[in-house]
């Protein structure tokens, strides 16, 4: 594949992809080198398959499967997993569930039956689970303390209300005391079974002997299950709305604003993506590092992102700064977008963010765990594996027009939701004339 | 010029193969590490200066971690930020970063890219402008990532304080990002001044590691570098810290959620081999599900979190440094009851030697995490440089793995006896209190 002229070509990892006779989809990557390897086994449901009122169980029960089989204790396990100097753990994400190990290419069969044992047969101990569940406590009321965390959960929490993205991952300590290992065990068996899983194997491995090793190993799998769309009806802001999440020993407020995106596969995805760099994804070349730090000073960092999802992910600006400052920033970040969807990206801006998305394209694929996130990220959203070779070409071709329309269509400035953690009485009133603005605990 | 050329020769290991370095010194003093790796059509690039707060004295903390940012305030042919700006077209990535010990540029970029890092580093070198009018807004940028960075996070100012008592004299005793009141009272003419001693050829080593040919290499950084004077070295005075002789305690009051404590030992310097039966200790305290801290302190829910760190390579601090254990303790557990179970472990390494399966165990642990961070060129290039700068000799990165192996059982009681004494230790605790406690005992800065 190659990427564009101004650049030396470069060739992506080969991907070999299989379905096996057992019905597994298999992505395998030989990559030499150093001898690792990185095993993936993607299970197709995610946080947003946490039933109402039960935010946290999807996270919660990939945990459990890493603490312990019907063959070895928890301890047994971590012990087994440190022996061999690799790392296990699994976590749910919006739309997948993880299970990883990485280890030694030598010892790669040894760390897939592990992961084997662990997909089939995990034991859901009580204790263990009773234990974890405090842990996931204690951590979530040390949590209070970061304000960086509160912002990014309470924005992502309040703007996707009424959609299945409407909680923190790991739950909250609302919904967390509540659950049971029995539902962590039930929601298991219901909804974890090998349907629709996927497995990523990259490194320094033999990849044929792998393959047939899964395939001899590896239950069978009934393809063709999908994963059930929950619904999707967020509550659309008619201005924008500040919400303040009083904290008085702060000096430095946290601010957040955005809205509802676009879904990772939409077809103004990279559209967006090549404007939003001169918008806010940019570093130092984008307008609003420009502005509110470089000129203004107001801000160490700020970034404008759009994270790509299955479903419509969230748009987010975020940065901080000093209380004093809170109002003029955001109120400078506001400025910034509205002149930027009136007048649009130069032609110079453009080719600098094709320049640097498609330059620094083979950068991601430096780490096993990045060129098997790449992988996994393709198969979850629905883009299909040639989206990673098409995507230099693709970028290349966006136009300025197709990045006007992107920032006119899909930008929604007088409709953000600005939620800021910080000294709400210093700065509230400055708020009031921008539209309805809330204070919270 | 004059070059001096070599090739990495010592410790012939499995590092050798993955990760050759040539080496070489132009006439003004400047030291060159390049790596060839053709596996990816990228580079590293990367300047690594011997300047860090270790070179600063007080009334001027943080002045070598605001001058790195100023690096990026245009020279007599780029206007302010237009370096970046420049890189990111080139399809690069880019940043900088200060320690105790250097401050570091670098530029990750496609390999035919090369030229414009090289010279764009070598321009700034030479012809920076900086102004009043660019100082100004940067110090506010300073002041807010360290609000951020330390007043703002649970930890970061216990940390701070930390450090301010386990060191009396070494200026490891402030912090890198400085005090608040000497970021407002930095003037320009301090930021000339650190300009004129610091960054000069003689006092950096240039890393270069990717698809690139080492001669190509040293040809564009010669014609770049090449001509640029070098001064005398600055005459450095740096106050070595003397012998802990007895343990040291704090109380830091703040709004929290936990209560936690920091607790420090004096450690060796980058260069000395008991280095490595120190982090095979801390491995065996911390390191995964299986290590003593998780089995007895995070897994029953007595602390949320436990850990006993010193940094890995080539992370190692160049002057003797700390070996920190920290642990924040669950709501429902006394702060005191969960240190008196933590000195108890210690105390254990202390008398009884680790058993073979645990040192196997830790060593293989150890090795995984080092190789897993050898994937990128990035990192690679910071191993070289970061030994170089700190330890004065890159080989030194050859001798981590051996080093890691020959660890005996033996070598862990030792270094446990030696260096996690109490009369070694110093502990910052924290202890919460309410809003208006909080405000009664003054503004955080």
């Amino acid at each position: 594949m190659k990427t564009g002229s101004p650049f030396k070509t470069f060739t992506l990892p080969k991907v070999v992809s299989s379905l096996l006779p057992n019905g597994l989809k298999v992505h395998a990557v030989l990559k030499p080198g150093l001898p690792l390897v990185s095993i993936h086994l993607i299970y197709p449901y995610g946080a947003e398959a946490d039933p109402p009122g039960k935010a946290g169980l999807s996270d919660l029960m990939a945990e459990m499967l890493t603490l312990g089989t019907q063959k070895r204790s928890a301890a047994q396990l971590a012990a087994d997993v440190d022996g061999l100097g690799a790392t296990l753990s699994a976590h749910s994400g919006w739309d997948s569930t993880s299970l990883h190990i990485s280890g030694l290419g030598e010892d790669w069969e040894k760390l897939m039956e592990l992961l084997l044992e662990i997909h089939t047969q995990p034991a859901f101990l009580l204790p263990e689970f009773e234990q974890l569940k405090q842990r996931r406590i204690a951590a979530l009321v040390q949590q209070k303390d970061e304000s960086q965390v509160i912002a990014d959960e309470r924005f992502q929490e309040i703007l996707f209300q009424g959609t299945p993205y409407d909680h923190p991952v790991y739950g909250n300590l609302d919904t967390l005391p509540s659950l049971s290992g029995e539902e962590v065990e039930e929601f298991y068996r219901s909804r974890f079974s090998p349907e629709g899983c996927f497995l990523v194997v990259v490194g320094d491995f033999k990849v044929e002997a792998c393959c047939r090793w899964i395939e001899t190993h590896f239950p069978s799998v009934t393809r063709g299950h999908e994963a059930k769309a929950g619904e999707f009806s967020p509550v659309s802001l008619s201005s924008i709305k500040t919400i303040i999440i009083d904290r008085p020993d702060l000096t430095q407020s946290q601010i957040r604003l955005g809205h509802i995106g676009i879904p990772h596969a939409h077809p103004d995805y990279l559209a967006f993506e090549v404007m939003n760099y001169v918008l806010g994804a940019g570093g130092f070349s984008s307008r609003l590092m420009q502005k509110i730090r470089s000129e203004r000073g107001y801000t160490y960092g700020i970034r404008a992102s759009l994270e790509g999802r299955k479903k419509p992910g969230p748009f987010i600006v975020s940065t901080f700064t000093p209380t004093e400052t809170t109002f003029p920033c955001v109120q400078e970040i506001l400025a910034v977008e509205r002149s930027f969807v009136a007048q649009g990206a130069t032609d110079q801006e453009r080719t600098e963010a094709i320049n640097f998305l498609t330059g620094s394209y083979p950068m991601k694929f430096e780490t096993l765990s990045q060129i098997a996130q790449k992988i996994i990220q393709t198969e979850v959203n629905g883009l299909g594996l040639e989206y990673l070779s098409a995507y230099p070409e693709r970028v290349s071709a966006i136009t300025l027009e197709a990045m006007a329309r992107s920032a006119r269509e899909h930008l929604h400035i007088e409709k953000m939701l600005v939620v800021i953690v910080g000294r709400a009485g210093k700065f509230r009133r400055e708020f009031e004339p921008l539209g309805p603005v809330e204070i919270r605990e | 010029m004059t070059v001096v050329r070599s090739s990495a020769s010592v410790g012939k290991n499995e590092l050798i193969r993955l990760l050759e370095f040539k080496e070489f010194r132009l006439a003004n003093g400047l030291h060159l590490l390049v790596g060839e790796v053709h596996s990816l059509p990228i580079v590293s690039y990367q300047v690594h200066f011997a300047a860090g707060s270790r070179y600063e004295r007080p009334g001027i903390t943080g002045i070598t971690h605001l001058f790195e940012h100023m690096m990026f305030k245009g020279t007599k042919e780029l206007g302010p930020e237009e370096f970046s700006r420049i890189i990111q077209a080139n399809g690069g990535t880019l940043n900088a970063f200060t320690t105790t010990d250097n401050t570091s540029y670098y530029e990750n970029l496609p390999a035919n890219k090369l030229e414009l890092a090289v010279r764009l580093e070598a321009d700034r070198l030479q012809n920076l402008q900086i102004t009043p009018e660019s100082l100004e807004p940067e110090r506010e940028v300073v002041r807010s990532e360290r609000k951020l960075r330390s007043v703002n996070t649970p930890f970061g100012l216990l940390i701070e304080q930390l450090y301010a008592l386990a060191y009396e004299q070494h200026p490891y005793r402030w912090p890198v990002i400085g005090w608040d009141h000497d970021l407002k009272n930095l003037t320009l003419e301090n930021c000339l001044e650190y300009y004129r001693t610091y960054y000069a050829p003689n006092n950096a080593v240039v890393v270069i590691v990717g698809d690139v040919s080492a001669d190509e290499a040293l040809k564009t950084v010669d014609r770049f570098y090449g001509t640029l004077p070098s001064p005398p070295h600055p005459r450095q005075i740096i106050t070595p810290e003397k012998a802990q002789r007895g343990e040291k305690r704090a109380v830091f009051k703040k709004v929290s959620q936990v209560a936690a404590f920091f607790a420090s030992f004096h450690i060796p310097g980058i260069s000395h081999p008991d280095l490595f039966p120190l982090q095979i200790l801390c491995g065996a305290l911390s390191a995964g599900r299986s290590s003593r801290f998780f089995e007895k302190l995070e897994k029953p829910g007595k602390a949320v979190e436990a850990h006993a760190e010193m940094g890995h390579p080539p992370f190692f601090s160049m002057d003797p440094g700390l070996l920190q254990i920290y642990a924040i303790a669950s709501p429902s557990v006394p702060l005191a009851t969960l240190e008196q179970e933590i000195w108890e472990e210690v105390e254990d390494l202390r008398q009884k030697t680790l058993s073979r399966e645990e040192l196997s165990k830790v060593k293989k642990q150890v090795r995984s995490y080092f190789l897993r961070n050898l994937q990128t060129f990035f990192f690679q290039g910071l191993l070289a440089g970061l030994y170089q700068v700190r330890a004065g000799d890159f080989h030194l990165l050859y001798k981590i793995l051996p080093g890691y192996e020959s660890v005996t059982e033996e070598d862990v009681l030792r270094v446990a006896q030696k260096y996690l004494r109490p009369e070694n230790r110093t502990l910052v605790s924290l202890q919460p209190v309410s809003h208006s406690e909080h405000e009664d005992l003054g503004e955080l800065e």
